[in-house]
């Protein structure tokens, strides 16, 4: 195992603002949920049921998927060059899911009786219920995955193979939860089988953005890193991540101007979504990014936007696809108007802490920056 | 999240055991057995089986059609309610409050048993700080009150006001006697010119029935709606729903129905035509509809009689002097002189906003369909031309000949009772019969000259004659299902009275008038009292349901029949020996239901005990009925008996030329006070005519607070399922909102869902506002539900309190409060 | 095994939301928890608006989307044709709230509609999320009957613990009939207009066959495949016909 210098970045800061956020978001998210449930909540059973929580689980999941993909280009598709950030994805991919799969359970109305109701009853027929199996199945592989090479097995063909096993789940982990949103006819605004599509090409986004947020905290500069570092993050990195924005601004554009263009019931909620200022933020947020990217400047502050832009496109789709209420006639507007409880900004905040924190603690503990010995 | 639930609600389950009972206050168990040992009393357990499920039968109280009920109980707890399959108003079948029922029952903000005030200031903000006491000192202190007054020979300075309670065991037989026997005029001013007098008046000046009518729909081919909202909230409910369902989707024809109304509602939305009309201006409508109906010679000439040439001289504009042979009317001829030849289509466009061509459509429709009933309420008499209006709409029955007509409209028959266990005329006291009391004007003035002559009651002028000292002032004044604080026009008024007399309130629940109480001597709800009720006008054959107890009272609280009875037993004299032979209102029933013997009823009710056990006598068919101009008596097997003239004087048309009187004698008795008073002209004020209403305060917009489909007699503003269903056609459903025209939103630059402020001479309320096309553009309408400032926790401080804003005027003639007729404007909050 | 459905004449609805009442006494439902609901709709301009209802309960369809998407097979479908949840297995996922066309399903832990919130007034143990002192004796969390427990989804079920009841064979379950009432659902025994039916739909002689056929009962959003099993008679027009587009529903 070649041993890389550790790095210089700002680690520790990142634990301890970790820390803090966790204790806040948890103490004020506990204290709220334990007197009142989930009333703390501003979801509602007359138009959004699925509130900011999940939008985080579909954020971190996603991004989970997007970065066992980054991970993937060295691990399985052997480009060499990618290896200086492959452990360090696998390691985020882990604690990424984690933090979703946390918001989730807390959005649920009983996450312990999911462990064992979903593999008792299991409904082939549900997304969610595959989405799990395969989630679940992912976590497993991923961290008999992150083992492996922790223990400096790398290339092994049982390493390779739980590689590829974990990637083969993660992408059809991403595209379930896709499917659970695109198969949903009754509900135009999410409607499409290319959702699935749509989620993984957006996941390998945040996927990007997290490996060259963390690999810059890890070091805290261009100067500090390695070379094999440096030249990942000054060439194939950006490159290839803005060649991926560039495509998914695309995509988001066309999802855009079709929802505008069409007068389909239902579709309505784009003229909402595109009136809200957060739309025009969002974006800036990529497109600047995107700008940055071609540039090779400013990577960190790049991917912070990409996060930020990503952030606000999985509530737009997720809330979006809900802001029309089925069948409720006078009692409720034409649209939902809903912002989410403090209580869910809690579990925002829990969930990108879960993510600094266990980055952090990988860091510190696990060598995250190991590569392969040749 | 459930586990996160699980560990705190052991918590606090500990918690609220250390604390002790209080903290568990909220959660009413009844604990009891049930009535006559008939419910089984086991612990409560999961999936408990229908065997411990007993069905009782009583009266809902949530509207006066007091339809049977079927009262579930299980366990000592009452959990559903549907109608009485036997009962002929119910018919099995419920309208959206009966099943609210449970909800009053077990309202955590019920009084627990009887108090009294220890806090000598009154006022919205201060605390009662009732403490309870015994229903011994209760009844005393009442009595003694009363007492001393008799001893002072001030006796008319009792008053007991009573709102929605009739039926022999709380008005006919403990009530009505009380004024007697201890001597008050004030004893049971009730609140009917706060309800609907308007039209009560409008057919005793017509037809010489001082009542609501009963209708047959279920045979009519046409029905002309005025103000009456038929599919929301006009009674009986439960049965207007049914016929509805009948006439409209399975009788061949169907009935075609015209609705008239200031806002589309449901009934607008379901009739066949709907007519937006300015409010007040409904019998210019029917003025103009009578006019076609004369001009087009649609009359029905075997009821209304026809011109001696058998020619139709009634041309638009021109007096008639042909002669005209009346049957069963009177003045026809002399109506079209003085007010109908001018009344023409175009004309009333111009004052309703109908167009002329619908009013020609309708008026044909309507005198071409028969058999037609023309009916109304209050949003056509809630006018200071509210009479008029009646007596122009009611008249349109008489021109196509639905009186007592198979299809038309008729009267209430009462039930058979038997004698009540005591009679009032034995046990007067000569203070009774000639004491100072004799010579006193009610407080109300109904009946006088300086008030109102021909009201019944004038509930709505106590507080202003009381705070006038004209006639005098009220010394102690008790309340009985009303609560006037809240609902009466001007109601602020009233909190200035009683915190100037002594208080008490009846009523099982916190309102308003409670707060300003000095005693609460709460009622036992409905679900837990004996009570019977002749039915209100329906179809005409009489009909009394019971009221049994479905459990035990809950709480320490005792039926109002009960109270009233303790009380008289209390007041010195003879009055205390009446009441004690009534003893009890179980007692009084049992006495009632004696009456059934000799006249069993169609269901086979002949004692008490059948009674208990169907919840309703009955005895069809209504007695009369008039068949082309001829009227004819029931003999058993149909309506086979010619009736005299004098016959239908006596029975039917109760007028004194014994015909349905266009020219209306009734007013013509008290002529020269009408004429003072509205300063009518005298050539036609006896007549139905057009009269600009007079609208209260200065505003652009005429300010109307319609009743609700769910408005359960008051208590819905604490019902939290209630309040959720309230306004459901525009959605208002955690308050109601204020709905106005797109026009006044832009004119006044608001929109959808902001609060606005409603301003009226009295002071200003706000409200949110539902921008709709449903109302018309000179109109807002706020239902009346909320706006409350006591009544309970739900109903604390929720919407706006609409009769803060409506000016006390009144029909100079019915007496019917003006609620309707307010001018306001609105502005953004 | 019958095929319970319902027909809903829409002629002869007043939308007075009897319906509504009562399966919230019947069920214990919470305010605005209308497993039953009646929606009204606005159009048009004065002097000629036009006012629409639409009553709604769940269609209990025959391909229920919200079965399909429940991961834990918590939404099942009975042999009679009855779509209940099974409170002891759902996970609070609010998947089926989703993907329901209909909107008729509530989740348990919300914020209440209604201030003070009723549920704190008559608390609940966690095995009933709150129990007021009007509950029905009825609770069967298998079936969906009763009051749910925290966490879970509940909807309406025909009145389950009433029609699951009823001799086996009868046709049509008619409240006029006094051998049948207890077993009517709550919706359809307290509907004064009579505009509701229930009986068996694989049952070619029930009225409710008979009604469909003669009044052609159509159904409600036919196009999403879920073939529900509550028909609408409509005098003519397409179920929903009463429910207009969303995009013509803007306010002023």
């Amino acid at each position: 195992m070649a041993t890389q210098a550790q790095g210089s970045g700002p680690v520790s800061a990142v634990l301890m603002a970790g820390l803090a956020g966790l204790v806040i978001s948890l103490a004020i998210a506990f204290m709220n949920l334990l007197s009142g449930g989930h009333s703390a909540f501003n979801t509602g059973s007359d138009g959004v049921s699925w509130g900011l929580p999940v939008v985080n689980y579909v954020f971190f999941a996603l991004t989970s998927t997007g970065l066992t993909l980054v991970s993937s280009l060295a691990m399985t598709f052997g480009n060499k060059g990618w290896y200086p950030i492959a452990k360090r994805c696998v390691w985020l991919s882990l604690v990424t899911l984690v933090a979703g799969f946390a918001s989730l359970a807390l959005e649920l109305g009983h996450p312990f009786r999911m462990l064992w109701a979903i593999p008792l009853n299991a409904q082939l027929v549900s997304p969610l219920n595959w989405m799990g199996i395969f989630y679940a199945v992912f976590l497993v592989l991923g961290i008999l995955k992150f083992m492996r090479i922790h223990n400096g097995d790398w290339n092994s063909s049982t390493s390779k193979q739980i590689g590829v096993a974990a990637l083969v789940t993660e992408l059809l982990a991403g595209g379930m939860l896709g499917m659970a949103f695109g198969a949903m006819a009754m509900r135009p605004m999410w409607y499409g089988n290319l959702v699935p599509l749509y989620f993984i090409l957006t996941a390998a986004c945040t996927g990007a953005a997290f490996a060259m947020l963390v690999t810059y905290l890890s070091y805290g500069s261009e100067e500090a890193m390695p070379g094999q570092v440096r030249s990942l993050m000054q060439g194939a990195l950006p490159t290839a991540f803005a060649g991926l924005l560039g495509i998914t601004i695309l995509v988001i554009g066309y999802r855009t101007v079709i929802g505008l263009w069409s007068n389909a019931d239902g579709l309505q909620v784009w003229d909402t979504i595109v009136a809200s200022p957060w739309f025009w933020i969002e974006a800036a947020l990529l497109i600047g990014a995107f700008w940055l990217l071609l540039q090779r400047r400013a990577l960190a502050l790049a991917s912070v936007m990409v996060i930020g832009g990503f952030f606000i496109d999985r509530y737009e789709f997720v809330i979006g696809g809900q802001l029309l209420p089925l069948f409720k006639g006078s009692w409720v507007p034409d649209l939902i108007a809903y912002t989410p409880s403090t209580t869910e900004w809690m579990l925002t905040l829990m969930a990108f802490s879960i993510v600094l924190v266990g980055w952090a603690l990988g860091e510190r503990m696990f060598n995250l920056g190991a590569v392969p010995r040749d | 999240m459930e586990i996160l639930k699980k560990l705190i609600s052991r918590r606090r389950f500990l918690q609220v055991s250390g604390a002790g009972t209080a903290a568990g206050a909220a959660v009413v168990g009844s604990g009891g057995v049930g009535i006559g040992g008939l419910s089984t009393l086991t612990e409560a357990q999961a999936a408990t089986v229908d065997g411990n499920t007993v069905v009782t039968k009583s009266i809902c109280a949530q509207c006066p059609a007091r339809c049977g009920i079927d009262v579930y109980t299980t366990n000592g707890k009452v959990h559903a309610i549907y109608g009485n399959a036997g009962h002929p108003i119910a018919n099995g079948k419920g309208c959206p409050k009966m099943h609210l029922g449970t909800y009053i029952l077990y309202d955590p903000d019920r009084f627990k048993g009887p108090m009294k005030r220890t806090n000598a200031k009154k006022g919205r903000n201060e605390d009662p700080q009732f403490v309870p006491i015994s229903w011994e000192e209760a009844y005393q202190t009442v009595a003694d009150r009363m007492n001393a007054l008799r001893d002072k020979g001030e006796s008319h300075r009792f008053g007991l006001f009573f709102g929605r309670g009739w039926g022999a065991t709380d008005v006919g037989v403990t009530l009505a006697p009380m004024a007697k026997l201890y001597g008050s005029p004030n004893i049971g001013i009730g609140h009917s010119s706060m309800c609907s007098d308007g039209s009560v008046l409008a057919k005793q000046c017509t037809d010489g029935n001082a009542s609501y009518s009963s209708y047959d729909y279920r045979n009519a081919n046409y029905l002309l709606i005025f103000g009456a909202n038929f599919l929301e909230s006009f009674r009986p409910y439960n049965n207007n729903l049914q016929v509805w369902g009948y006439i409209r989707g399975e009788k061949a024809p169907k009935t075609r129905v015209t609705a008239v109304d200031v806002h589309m509602n449901q009934t607008l939305a379901a009739s066949d035509r709907a007519l937006l009309v300015k409010p007040g201006t409904d019998g210019a409508l029917a003025l103009a509809i009578a006019h076609v109906i004369l001009t087009e010679g649609l009359w029905d000439r075997k009821f209304v009689g026809d011109f001696a040439d058998g020619q139709n001289h009634f041309k638009a504009g021109e007096p008639v002097d042909a002669p005209f042979t009346e049957k069963w009317t009177l003045g026809l001829a002399e109506w079209w002189n003085v007010e109908l030849k001018d009344r023409t289509p175009q004309w009333a466009a111009g004052v309703t906003t109908i167009p002329a061509e619908l009013i020609v459509k309708t008026a044909r429709e309507f005198a071409t369909t028969k058999p037609a009933i023309a009916l109304f309420e209050r949003g056509a008499h809630n006018h200071s031309n509210g009479v008029l209006n009646g007596m122009a709409i009611h008249s349109l029955n008489a021109l196509v000949g639905s009186l007592f007509a198979e299809g038309g409209l008729a009267y209430q028959m009462g039930p058979a009772y038997g004698p009540a266990p005591a009679n009032p005329d034995e046990h007067l006291d000569d203070y009774a019969n000639n004491g100072p009391h004799k010579a006193m004007a009610r407080i109300d003035l109904k009946g006088h000259e300086d008030g109102y002559m021909f009201a019944k009651n004038m509930l709505q002028e106590v507080p202003k004659n009381h705070l006038a000292n004209k006639p005098y002032k009220m010394d102690t004044v008790m309340f009985y299902m009303t609560n006037p604080v809240f609902s009466s026009p001007d109601a602020t008024a009233w909190e200035k009275m009683l915190a100037e007399v002594f208080v008490i309130d009846t009523s099982p629940f916190p309102g308003e008038t409670a707060v300003m109480a000095d005693l609460i001597l709460p009622d036992s709800t409905y679900l837990e009292r004996w009570q019977d009720a002749p039915t209100y006008p329906f179809q005409g054959w009489p009909l009394a349901q019971i009221r049994t107890p479905a459990i035990k009272p809950l709480y320490d609280t005792k039926t109002f029949g009960n109270t009233l009875i303790e009380i008289g037993k209390r007041i010195k004299g003879p009055t205390s020996e009446y009441y004690a032979k009534l003893d009890n209102v179980e007692n009084i029933l049992r006495h009632l239901a004696k009456g059934f013997e000799a006249s069993p009823g169609d269901n086979g009710v002949n004692s008490f005990e059948s009674w208990v056990e169907k919840g309703v006598w009955y005895k069809k068919p209504y007695h009369w009925r008039q068949v082309r101009g001829e009227f004819f008596e029931w003999d058993g097997q149909g309506w086979n008996k010619p009736m005299s003239a004098d016959d239908v004087k006596k029975n039917l048309l109760k007028t004194d030329s014994g015909k349905f009187e266009f020219k209306s004698s009734y007013l013509d008795h008290k002529r020269d006070w009408v004429i003072a008073k509205t300063g009518r002209d005298p050539a036609k004020f006896n007549f139905p005519h057009w009269e600009e209403p007079k609208h209260t305060g200065s505003g652009d917009l005429h300010f109307v607070s319609p009743k609700n489909a769910m408005h359960a007699e008051g208590r819905s503003a604490n019902i939290p399922n209630a309040i959720s269903l309230m306004q459901p056609t525009v959605g208002g459903r955690k308050h109601v909102c204020a709905e106005v025209h797109p026009s006044v939103a832009k004119a006044k630059g608001f929109k959808d869902g902001d609060r606005i402020r409603i301003k009226s001479t009295l002071g200003e309320i706000t409200a949110i506002a539902r921008v709709t096309e449903l109302t018309r553009p000179d109109v807002i309408v706020l239902p009346f539900e909320h706006g409350h400032w006591a009544h309970g926790r739900w109903a604390k401080e929720r919407g706006s309190h609409v009769d803060s804003i409506i000016d006390n005027q009144s029909d100079r003639i019915s007496g019917m409060a003006n609620y309707y007729t307010g001018k306001v404007s609105v502005e953004k909050a | 095994m019958a095929k319970w459905g319902m027909v809903i004449d829409l002629e002869k609805c007043t939308g007075c939301q009897a319906c509504s009442t009562a399966c919230q006494m019947e069920n214990n439902r919470l305010p605005g928890e209308n497993y039953q609901d009646v929606l009204y709709y606005t159009e048009g301009k004065q002097p000629t608006p036009t006012l629409k209802w639409f009553p709604r309960p769940c269609m209990h369809c025959e391909e229920p989307s919200c079965m399909h998407v429940c991961p834990t097979k918590a939404t099942y479908k009975t042999e009679d044709g009855v779509v209940l949840i099974d409170w002891d297995k759902c996970i609070g996922c609010k998947y089926c709230m989703i993907a329901c066309p209909y909107g008729v399903r509530f989740y348990t832990d919300e914020k209440a509609l209604i201030e003070p919130n009723i549920k704190q007034v008559f608390k609940g143990d966690g095995d009933l999320s709150w129990n007021p002192p009007y509950k029905g004796p009825q609770q069967d969390p298998k079936h969906g009957v009763g009051i749910q427990p925290n966490g879970v989804v509940s909807k309406c079920n025909f009145c389950y613990h009433k029609i699951s009841k009823a001799p086996k064979g009868v046709a049509d379950l008619d409240e006029s009939n006094p051998e049948l009432v207890e077993y009517v659902p709550a919706c359809v025994r307290t509907c004064a207009p009579k505009a509701r039916y229930f009986g068996d739909l694989d049952n070619p002689n029930s009225q409710v066959s008979r009604l469909i056929s003669d009044k052609q009962g159509t159904r409600l959003l036919d196009h999403t495949g879920n073939k529900p099993q509550v028909y609408y008679l409509t005098g003519g027009g397409a179920a929903g016909s009463a429910v207009p587009g969303t995009r013509s529903n803007k306010k002023a």
